[in-house]
């Protein structure tokens, strides 16, 4: 039934590897729960998924409304593990003066807001300095120390 | 929020531009819609007066008006007015019309190019009517000539003034004959 | 507090009607100009000026804000320069940011989209920073914006440039250290007419049935083309009251760019001028 190049296609498409961008569902605006995002950062882990063409997906956001906005801490599934990260640049429509990016990125950090990574390299909005510096508390975890391993803010 | 179009100059309108188009309620959508404004708009600039259903009439009222206006700001050397001309006067020798006919008659009107009077509807029926016509044209008027009624004031005033001068004339008349008897008999009694 | 507030509006709003007011009795002393050359001046206006139209919306008109609206635009605009640029114009806008006290942000990016009417026209910047798209949505007079130049002045072939989303990543690359493209003086703004390359599908948008000119060919298979075929509008271009309805009659642009064109003709000669304003530090009120 199938003509020849039909075939040759379907036999090209089996052939790709696994890390070609082939998904059957639409990409997400939103973060939600099972989004899938970019690792901006150089964390072993980090590059490792984004290499394999396995980017991590959103398994939960820590706000109530579940859908995630800039600088808010997401818990990801990269690699079989589970890991916190923070959004540092969205996809969707943002506000006057607030970049809005290609991709949806994310850093990984630890529990107490270390990065996984040294360096960032996109560049991330200012806008988190502020954030960053409201959801960090005396006594809990330290997330501005993701500020300092940025390489350029937009 | 959106900007205006910038693409296009287009004249004023001298008619009342409702805020939504009416959808005429046609089968075929928007391309069927305009089907039927298309018929309404030739059949006014070919007969000049028609009668027909409310909104229908004032639908079709501001797409002749638009239409006219065209004709008259850009005239028939402009490709994107013959077009929109081509398109909306289904009959072709109607685009003569308009370019030589209506546009030198409306060019130095101040008004609205067309006019519209709501008509009488026959008792069972309780559809609201319209009568639209082109301004100048050959027919005589739909509204009564009022201007000689008799009890119009400004009539009852002119007679009243007509009345007084006659009666200031004939007294005059009426002096002078006097005045000339007078002489008549005193040339007599000499 | 809130007995203070509008009456502060109400004094700025006086100063505003009092500025027009000096305005209209300056005229007097140039030679008038009669009512062909507005029109012609209109012409150029509408385009280079597309924010002073009111929203064509019937039920967002209201002539007594558009007008306060217009003054307050006049007032942003002798503050700072916002020049004429394009859909397709690299622009560089330098702004101070909130969240880096004390410093100036500049972003470098070509202009995709500009929108909305009055005080609220903005306008979109893209640009591609570490292989990262970046877009900024930019108030067009916020008080916040130190200035805006243009550093190369072109126009392209649509209307909005949002399939650059989609494009080859060197289609909105831009230097941020660019240099300011000059053009000779009176030449007309020249015309981009570079056809993008799209990355291959999924995309943004179905760009297929947009009718975009600055484009390659897509590459698609036929039944995308046949699709975008059956949804198109070919009638809607015939459409007279559409099209009256989506702009405003020049008789309005006429009256509203007679209205403010001795003040855009100042700023305009004061853009030429590049003159330097100084900084005056405010005092403090007790």
């Amino acid at each position: 039934m199938f003509n020849k190049s039909a075939l040759l296609r379907i036999s090209s498409l089996l052939s790709q590897p696994a890390s070609k961008n082939f998904h059957l569902s639409s990409t997400c605006n939103e973060i939600r729960k099972l989004a899938r995002l970019r690792v901006v950062d150089n964390s072993e882990i980090g590059k490792r998924a984004m290499a394999e063409g396995k980017p991590p997906r959103c398994i939960h956001v820590y706000n109530k409304t579940e859908v995630g906005l800039i600088g808010d801490r997401v818990l990801v599934a990269i690699k079989g593990e589970k890991k916190k990260a923070i959004l540092v640049g969205l996809k969707q429509n943002q506000k006057p003066k607030v970049p809005k990016f290609d991709s949806n990125n994310i850093v990984l950090i630890d529990d107490s807001g270390t990065p996984l990574g040294t360096r960032i390299h996109v560049p991330i909005p200012t806008i988190l300095r502020t954030i960053l510096k409201e959801r960090t508390h005396a006594k809990g975890a330290d997330y501005t120390k993701l500020l300092g391993i940025a390489s350029k803010f937009v | 929020m959106n900007q205006a179009e910038i693409s296009k100059l287009v004249s004023q309108l001298r008619v009342r531009v409702n805020p939504r188009l009416r959808k005429l309620k046609s089968a075929g959508g928007p391309e069927a819609r305009l089907d039927k404004l298309r018929k309404t708009v030739t059949a006014l600039i070919k007969h000049e007066r028609i009668e027909l259903n409310y909104p229908r009439a004032d639908e079709s009222r501001m797409y002749a008006e638009r239409l006219i206006s065209d004709a008259i700001r850009y005239g028939d050397c402009h490709r994107e007015t013959m077009e929109m001309a081509d398109f909306w006067l289904i009959e072709k020798q109607l685009v003569h019309k308009l370019f030589k006919v209506l546009a030198p008659r409306f060019v130095n009107y101040s008004t609205a190019y067309t006019r519209m009077y709501t008509a009488p509807s026959v008792y069972p029926e309780v559809v609201k009517r319209a009568v639209l016509e082109l301004r100048g044209n050959p027919y005589p008027s739909l509204v009564p000539d009022m201007h000689n009624n008799r009890n119009l004031i400004h009539n009852v005033l002119l007679d009243e003034a007509k009345k007084a001068y006659r009666t200031q004339k004939y007294e005059e008349i009426a002096a002078k004959i006097d005045a000339a008897e007078k002489s008549v008999s005193e040339e007599a009694r000499k | 507090m809130l007995s203070t507030t509008p009456r502060l509006a109400l004094s700025r709003q006086l100063k505003n009607f009092r500025r027009f007011a000096t305005a209209t009795t300056t005229p007097a002393e140039q030679p008038v100009k009669d009512k062909s050359d507005t029109r012609k001046n209109v012409l150029e206006y509408r385009q280079i000026y597309p924010e002073f139209l009111p929203d064509p919306k019937i039920e967002f008109r209201n002539p007594i804000r558009e007008k306060l609206e217009r003054s307050d635009m006049i007032a942003r605009r002798a503050n700072v320069d916002i020049p004429e640029f394009y859909v397709g114009s690299v622009l560089a806008v330098t702004s101070a940011d909130r969240h880096s006290p004390g410093k100036l942000h500049r972003f470098v990016g070509i202009c995709i989209k500009r929108e909305g009417c009055g005080l609220r026209a903005n306008f979109l910047l893209r640009n591609v920073i570490d292989h990262q798209g970046v877009e900024i949505l930019y108030d067009m007079y916020d008080p916040t914006i130190k200035g805006i130049e243009v550093l190369r002045l072109e126009k392209r072939l649509d209307n909005e440039l949002l399939y650059l989303r989609d494009a080859l990543p060197e289609y909105s690359t831009f230097d941020s250290n660019m240099e300011i493209e000059i053009l000779p003086e009176g030449a007309p703004v020249p015309v981009n007419e570079i056809k993008v390359k799209l990355k291959p599908r999924p995309w943004l948008d179905r760009w297929e049935r947009k009718n975009l000119k600055g484009v390659q060919d897509l590459e698609l298979p036929q039944r995308f083309y046949d699709r975008a075929k059956e949804l198109e509008t070919p009638w809607e271009k015939y459409d007279l009251m559409k099209q009256y309805m989506r702009t405003v009659p020049e008789e309005e642009q006429v009256e509203i760019f007679s209205e403010v064109q001795t003040h855009l003709h100042r700023s305009g000669a004061a853009q030429k001028l590049k003159r330097k304003r100084t900084f005056v530090k405010p005092t403090k009120l007790a």
